[in-house]
């Protein structure tokens, strides 16, 4: 049996209309707009607090929203129970009713809406036989592995026939080899579904994974929306920047020097092609990702950069670098395969300008 | 510095390590508790068992008279008339104290100043001890210097005054509802530690699933105070079983002897008729009645395997 063929499904997309919501004087979402299209795989993604869970419950209509309209589909769900907005949700702690066996809790939502039991034992089978979990079905949640109580839950997701899944954090009670794990099995239930799924983490790796579309969000507000390869390649700013890409993209500060060049750490430097390059002398902020370096073994650098290595990262099939540029400035580096520096050997670097991404003063970037 | 593995230098057994034990200082630490349940409980017990098998005056000799005292239970029609009323009263108390202390849980489980406010209120009568709460009860239920029969006639319910402690069945629901007012705050404290111990998720979750707050309730609520409903249920049934106080002093037994509970019947025998053996006999019988109602409620209200 395919995924598809439990239940009629259809999808809906999520509209949000300048959102806001507030906790008394505090104000966690401010002024949120955002298209979901129909069967899209979206990740909110950002530091703690920034609100990317509060905005999950507003979806879900767990918490109540200050200003601002929710659709899913066509309908205006802003004020609309939880249960009567075609949603189904997965929570971080799983909420398994500890009580009941897994096929109750998978059939909790059938029950509740009063279905006859033969409807409802047939669709919890299907669930859990597409789950792998046709042996735990008479086991209590205490009973399973962390593994299995993740697919629990998606399952008495699925077994509700939603037009929209929430996740919140799914995976952050599971150990690293089983995140790995669920992250391909939520993607395989993607693609076999084909139902609009929304889901929330802080680990830019799971949103660069998962997503057809990333949000980014700190301190309430949306910073950037795109594909994963557009929020890494062509971020907004230097918040987007610095946090999507695992290790995060170095920071310089430099000036914009005279003849399409920046100054860096003493060193000169071509800078990339700028639609509205800022005027010579002004303070900016050089951002370079630690993989788009070239690494000269062949001669000194073409314009001066050097590195000073203060310690190596071997993982295997890569390898990383930490250290300095220029007067101190801390950068990281990832090298070729079979190149291991030892601590304070100095390595000659070399820079395309394309791979350049310039931020003004407020972080905001030049393009 | 350097790392050399010892595995091949060294071919000697490891040492045995015995495991540590608690060793007889354990004992001193419950010996106090210990002490305390010897002499103030088993001594007492042990001594009322002995008592009960004798014709115990309260002067002269005590005399060896074997079950003689539980054999006369048979044919003493106070005794069965005292626990049909007990067993009456206790189980209208215990559905009208537990209905109300769940009914406050639920209101006040959530967190804020005004709701702590309310705790407060609801938990005060609770701190009142059982024979001031009876006097004021029984002067309030006064016909002529109380407040319940005055207001009743001024608010149009009676024509004249009526005397709630003349009558069985106002006499009764008085005293019931005195209790309700007094302890209903203390097994609030007990459902409200289970409710607050539901992670909010399952709430939330059911919330999505289309359960109604009454499906909610007794599917998900009610399964997961399973262990604080069950102490509350033994405490208030147990407590009921026992009830003595307010009778005595609201209702002097009466009317006509018919709030007479099974401890009221213990004490008009061993203190007012002075038969300490048969009034031993029946402290011996209520007390294994409560042990096997109190374990009946426990088996079925014993957690099955729900694993957290």
């Amino acid at each position: 049996m395919a995924l598809q063929d439990i239940g009629n499904r259809q999808t809906a997309g999520v509209t949000l209309r300048r959102l806001h919501k507030s906790f008394g004087a505090v104000e966690v979402l401010k002024d949120i707009s955002l298209t979901i299209e129909p069967g899209e795989f979206v990740v909110f993604v950002g530091p703690s607090g920034c609100g990317k869970s509060t905005l999950l419950r507003l979806i879900a209509g767990l918490e109540e929203v200050s200003a601002g309209d929710v659709f899913i589909g066509d309908t205006d769900v802003t004020e609309k129970d939880p249960s009567d907005r075609g949603i189904a949700m997965v929570f971080q702690t799983y909420a398994l009713y500890p009580h009941l066996s897994v096929a109750q809790n998978m059939g909790f939502g059938l029950k509740a809406a009063g279905r006859p039991k033969p409807e409802i034992a047939q669709k919890v089978n299907d669930a859990a036989a597409v789950l792998q979990l046709t042996d735990y079905l008479d086991r209590k949640p205490g009973q399973l592995s962390g593994g299995q109580r993740q697919r629990v839950a998606i399952g008495r997701a699925i077994v509700r026939n939603p037009d929209v899944f929430l996740f919140d954090e799914p995976l952050s009670n599971l150990d690293a080899e089983l995140r790995v794990g669920m992250r391909l099995e939520i993607a395989r239930l993607h693609r076999e579904l084909g139902i609009t799924m929304i889901y929330v983490t802080h680990d830019q790796t799971e949103a660069m994974t998962l997503a057809d579309k990333i949000v980014v969000l700190r301190a309430g507000r949306v910073e950037q929306v795109g594909a994963p390869a557009d929020l890494y390649e062509d971020p907004d700013n230097m918040f987007v920047a610095g946090f999507i890409g695992s290790p995060a993209m170095n920071f310089f500060p430099a000036m914009m020097g005279n003849g399409g060049q920046i100054e860096l750490g003493g060193s000169r430097i071509p800078a990339p092609v700028l639609s509205n390059p800022p005027a010579p002398g002004t303070p900016l902020t050089l951002g370079l990702r630690p993989e788009r370096y070239q690494i000269r073994t062949d001669g000194p650098a073409p314009h001066g950069l050097t590195f000073q290595v203060e310690f190596t990262e071997y993982l295997g099939s890569s390898s990383y670098c930490y250290g300095t540029i220029g007067d101190g400035l801390a950068c990281t580096l990832e090298l070729p395969n079979g190149f291991r520096p030892r601590r304070h050997d100095v390595i000659s670097l070399g820079l395309d300008s394309q791979n350049m991404r310039i931020f003004d003063q407020s972080g905001l970037r030049i393009r | 510095m350097t790392v050399t593995s010892t595995s091949t230098a060294d071919h000697a057994p490891p040492t045995p390590r015995k495991p540590r034990r608690a060793g007889w200082h354990g004992l001193v630490y419950v010996l106090p508790a210990l002490a305390l349940v010897a002499v103030f409980f088993l001594v007492p017990l042990g001594m009322t068992v002995w008592m009960s098998l004798h014709d115990w005056p309260l002067l002269g000799n005590p005399r060896w008279i074997g079950l003689a005292n539980y054999d006369r239970m048979w044919g003493d029609a106070g005794f069965w008339n005292a626990m049909r009323f007990t067993a009456h009263y206790t189980v209208v108390v215990t559905i009208g104290l537990l209905g109300v202390a769940m009914g406050l849980a639920l209101m006040v489980q959530s967190q804020g100043r005004a709701i702590a406010f309310y705790r407060t209120i609801y938990f005060l009568p609770v701190v009142t001890g059982f024979a001031s709460a009876s006097l004021l009860w029984a002067w309030l239920s006064n016909v002529d210097a109380g407040l319940f029969s005055p207001a009743a006639q001024m608010l149009g319910m009676t024509d004249r005054r009526v005397n709630l402690l003349a009558h069985f069945d106002t006499a009764f629901w008085s005293v019931t509802v005195m209790v309700v007012w007094k302890m209903a705050g203390f097994y609030m404290v007990i459902l409200m530690s289970g409710l607050q111990s539901i992670p909010s998720d399952y709430e939330e979750a059911a919330r999505i699933d289309g359960a109604s707050w009454f499906q909610r309730f007794r599917w998900i609520t009610m399964p997961l105070i399973r262990q604080p409903f069950a102490l509350a249920l033994v405490l208030c049934v147990s407590g009921s079983m026992l009830a003595f106080d307010q009778f005595y002093i609201i209702l002097n037994g009466g009317p006509r002897n018919q709030t007479v509970t099974a401890v009221y019947k213990i004490f008009n025998e061993s203190f007012v008729s002075f038969r300490l053996g048969y009034g031993s006999a029946l402290s011996v019988v209520l007390l294994v009645i409560l042990m096997v109602l109190s374990a009946i409620q426990l088996c079925l209200l014993r957690d099955k395997g729900a694993a957290k």
